[in-house]
């Protein structure tokens, strides 16, 4: 009976996929000129780990392909290879074939096999190629998708069950059963039952020690288990395994343990994660002792690799002490512990929410409670005012930690437009360089997912249509490296993200002639925003070349679409020869704010408080009328307009007098206003709701949001304010003479 | 063939009933399909917004939504606009919004068929007629059905973004 381990299959895939993008992100950050070996191990340890949770999960396709992947890399690691371009394009072709096996495993559209061999193929070529000893190790080296060898090998295994392991007898018992099944197994020593203590068994078996070690590592600590080879049958299947047995101990040496050369620095025995390796390499040996390329590495290629190796267990071990043995390096364990620490759990949205708004009439409970003993003054009994008091922490604790459940920074999407980037600019001769800011601005999780398409897009549209092949730039005086800016950001309850480049930008004669081609009724007089919106249209398309990338006419509209679907918005700015720049506004349909409230006639309104600078209350005389209508306020040297929010919004009962009231400095984008309003109310962090769900766009009014007393307060809208503020000074301006 | 078979399945259908609400507006009364009724609570003063027509009171948060609410009194210029803790907010489902109505007061639920709804007469281009389904009297009651969803669609009532608005 074998344990039934689709239950974990999900778990597995989860943490594949993870270790995929963790390998791709890796990859694309490697300095090729000067690798870090951090990065370099980093690579590894994933690709290792996608290899080991294969095998054990029984996904051998995934395992063989990673296996070539990880051999390449092995090499590079320990510096026997130099790292050219064309491999981190084969590592990351590799990584999409595992990715496309692991969809296929998942239900997906199956791989093609000619397609995963070629890129195993690429990577043992490319293993090959510049490896010299390997030249030299005797042909053939069979690919390690070949059926494992059916040579046997006898293996001392020796392990201490877990506490638990120990008191379940039938976890061991299968564990003896799954190892029977793998070969003959001959238990040496066994503890009493339900004791703790050391088992020794010996396993004669032609499979593969990876097959049993994950076994192993369900009934005992990682490191309180250790796996030697006892001998080796040396049936050579075709050479696979390449073992290289210097004649005079391959018949009589039972143990097959090498005696290192006396006095040589080379450690005897050298463990390494998947390798059978007790073969001690012996430098001095002319024996042709080889790392081969792509079997099972069962020897350790001399000098470079030996030093790697340390530190190793205590040369020839006449009697493996029972102590754990030394962690091999960077075993499947260890990296599946760190992916559990980052593990998540996904729950539905509708959940969230839920959650959300549950809290959120928590809130307004508890600041209803905390108004009644407020009312009771001296009579409420202090217990009552301090368990109110904590509530209030705990509350706004609870709130905040809902609240950041929905929120997820931009760089979720951003992270996958460096490889859009690398592979299409290659694709396209063109060369690119893409710049990133704003990558932890926040956005809702639903925001997130449905960002990304229309993103790509534009990117690659920038990428196609604006940025000039390199010899077309370096004749209109620009550098040959083209430049696509990414940036996110929060600006008055949106967030902003903007793609830009410094390409040739629109052609307005050309998109006007198409236009008219399309049967648009344009006329040349149109204002180039105008004529930027028409590559919106559906079926538009201004590329003389249809490409695989861009070209078909199909894509903005769709962007378009799908930003406002999301309530969101798109612009156009570009100039002939300078570049492009697209803007996408998206609303916060759940964002939180760090706001200002300020109360007006009665009202109380938020004021994000990234725009508020300062506040200040004006004396008599220090607020000046241009022309009788617009009002400004001398605040360091600067002139202010003034907004007044009483008459703005035609709140009544309001306070009219400047020096009663106060004035709030705000600069959005370098623009800056005095805000009169009556008062300043507090400062609270405040979830922002959209107003226009169920009513419509207000002026001025960028969202509303609840207070803790359950009313409904409006989010200012700083940009707009100011704005109001110039048009209305502009038009109070005494005309020019 | 067919001529009879369509004079039969005409009284059929008018037979089916559909549920209504009533609610009364100074002296009319009026019915709505209660599918389109989400929950009918207390008036409670709203916040009020900017630019808003004096009968959209303003918005107030009905656990974590934020719902505007029209006095429809104002808006049909009916009955005594006063707000006591008897006022009545019937909150509405409709067109994927909610939104709150504030009427007189809320009568009944009564069931209605086809055949009892008739055709009302046309006053032209008045502006209420045209989001009326048509009149039906119980007993001596006289109820006018209105399509509440195009009503609250409607550009007269400024609730929906001009462009959303059809």
């Amino acid at each position: 009976m074998t344990i039934d381990m689709s239950q974990f299959y999900q778990v597995f895939f989860e943490e594949t996929a993870e270790h995929l993008a963790d390998m791709e992100s890796l990859l694309l950050g490697l300095d090729v000129g000067d690798p870090d070996d951090e990065q370099l191990n980093a690579i590894f340890r994933a690709a290792h780990s996608i290899k080991g949770s294969s095998g054990t999960f029984g996904f051998t396709d995934l395992a063989e392909v990673t296996h070539v992947l990880e051999n390449l890399l092995d090499r590079i690691r320990k510096h026997e290879l130099a790292l050219r371009t064309d491999m981190v394009d084969a590592f990351l072709e590799a990584g999409d074939t595992l990715k496309g096996m692991l969809a296929a495993h998942q239900g997906g559209a199956p791989v093609a096999a000619d397609a995963v061999d070629r890129v195993c193929g690429n990577l043992r070529a490319l293993t090959r190629a510049d490896a010299p000893a390997a030249a030299a190790a005797p042909e053939p080296a069979p690919p390690a998708v070949a059926p494992p060898p059916a040579a046997l090998v006898a293996y001392d295994i020796e392990f201490l069950p877990t506490v638990e392991a120990t008191a379940d007898a039938e976890a061991l018992s299968n564990l003896l059963h799954e190892l029977a099944t793998l070969g003959e197994l001959e238990v040496l020593a066994r503890p009493a039952a339900a004791t703790p203590g050391l088992w020794r068994l010996r396993l004669c078996t032609a499979a593969p020690r990876e097959e049993f070690e994950d076994a192993l590592e369900f009934v005992s600590e990682r490191d309180a288990w250790r796996v030697n080879v006892a001998a080796a049958d040396l049936v050579d299947a075709g050479g696979a395994f390449g073992l290289f047995v210097p004649p005079e101990t391959a018949a009589s040496e039972a143990y097959g343990f090498f005696e290192p050369v006396a006095g040589e620095a080379a450690p005897a025995v050298v463990e390494e994660g998947d390798g059978f390796g007790f073969f001690a390499p012996l430098p001095a040996a002319a024996t042709p002792v080889v790392e081969e390329g792509d079997g099972y590495g069962l020897f350790e290629a001399p000098a470079a690799t030996v030093v790697e190796a340390a530190p190793p267990p205590p040369a020839p071990l006449p009697e493996p002490p029972p102590e754990p043995a030394p962690p091999p390096r960077s075993k499947p364990p260890a990296a599946a512990g760190a992916a559990a620490e980052a593990a998540s759990i996904r729950v539905s949205v509708e959940r969230v929410d839920q959650l959300i708004n549950l809290v959120g009439e928590l809130v307004i409970t508890q600041a209803m409670l905390l108004q009644c003993a407020q009312q009771m003054g001296e009579a409420a009994p202090e217990t009552l005012v301090n368990g109110l008091a904590q509530l209030e922490r705990n509350t706004r604790g609870l709130q905040e930690a809902v609240m950041s459940i929905r929120m997820m920074p931009i760089s979720f999407v951003f992270s996958r437009f460096p490889r859009v980037v690398r592979d299409l600019s290659s694709k396209l001769g063109k060369q690119v360089e893409l710049k990133m800011s704003g990558e932890t601005t926040e956005l809702d999780k639903g925001l997130i997912e449905r960002i990304a398409d229309p993103l790509t897009h534009l990117i690659r549209n920038s990428l196609d249509h604006g940025i000039e092949a390199p010899e077309k730039r370096l004749a209109a005086g620009k550098s040959a490296t083209g430049t696509i800016t990414l940036k996110a950001a929060h600006q008055g309850g949106n967030v902003v993200i903007e793609v830009g480049d410094d390409g040739a930008g629109l052609n307005r004669q050309r998109i006007l002639a198409k236009a008219r081609e399309r049967g648009f009724q344009v006329s040349d007089q149109i204002s180039d925003q105008d004529v930027w919106a028409l590559i919106f249209e559906a079926g538009f398309s201004t590329a003389d070349v249809v490409t695989d990338v861009s070209g078909r006419g199909v894509g903005m509209d769709v962007v378009r679409r799908n930003i406002q679907a999301m309530g969101g918005r798109i612009e156009i700015e570009s100039m002939a020869g300078i570049g492009t720049r697209m803007t996408v506004r998206l609303p916060l349909t759940l964002a939180i704010l760090d706001g200002m409230s300020v109360a007006v006639g009665g009202h109380t309104y938020i004021l994000p408080l990234s725009y508020v600078v300062e506040s200040l209350q004006p004396a008599p005389g220090d607020v000046k009328t241009l022309s009788n209508q617009g009002r400004v306020i001398r605040v360091r040297g600067d002139y202010l307009p003034i907004v007044a929010l009483h008459d703005l919004f035609r709140v009544p009962g309001a306070e009219s007098d400047f020096t009663r009231g106060i004035l709030i400095v705000l600069d959005a984008d370098g623009a800056k206003a005095a805000l009169f309003v009556d008062a300043l109310v507090g400062q609270h962090q405040v979830v922002i709701k959209s107003l226009e769900q169920n009513y419509r766009r207000v002026p001025g009014v960028s969202g509303a949001t609840i207070m803790g007393d359950g009313r409904v307060a409006m989010i200012l809208d700083v940009s707009a304010l100011i704005e109001s503020a110039r048009t209305a000074q502009a038009a109070a301006a005494p005309v020019p003479a | 063939m067919d001529i009879p078979k369509q004079q039969n399945a005409a009284p059929e259908e008018d037979l089916v009933a559909s549920e209504y609400l009533t609610f009364r507006l100074g002296d009319e009364e009026y019915a709505i399909d209660i599918l389109k009724v989400q929950e009918i609570r207390g008036y409670e003063p709203p916040t009020s917004i900017a630019y808003a027509p004096p009968f959209i009171k303003g918005v107030i948060n009905l656990r974590g939504i934020i719902v505007p609410i029209v006095d429809l009194r104002i808006k049909f210029a009916l009955g005594t606009v006063e707000y006591t803790p008897f006022t009545v907010v019937i909150i509405l489902n409709v067109a994927q919004r909610v939104i709150g109505v504030v009427v007189d007061s809320v009568s009944d639920v009564t069931s209605l068929t086809r055949g009892q709804i008739r055709q009302a007469p046309d006053f032209s281009a008045s502006f209420d007629t045209k989001y009326i389904l048509g009149l039906a009297s119980m007993e001596e009651r006289m109820l006018i059905v209105t399509d509440i969803e195009r009503l609250m669609g409607s550009r007269d009532m400024e609730l929906i973004d001009e462009a959303a608005a059809q």
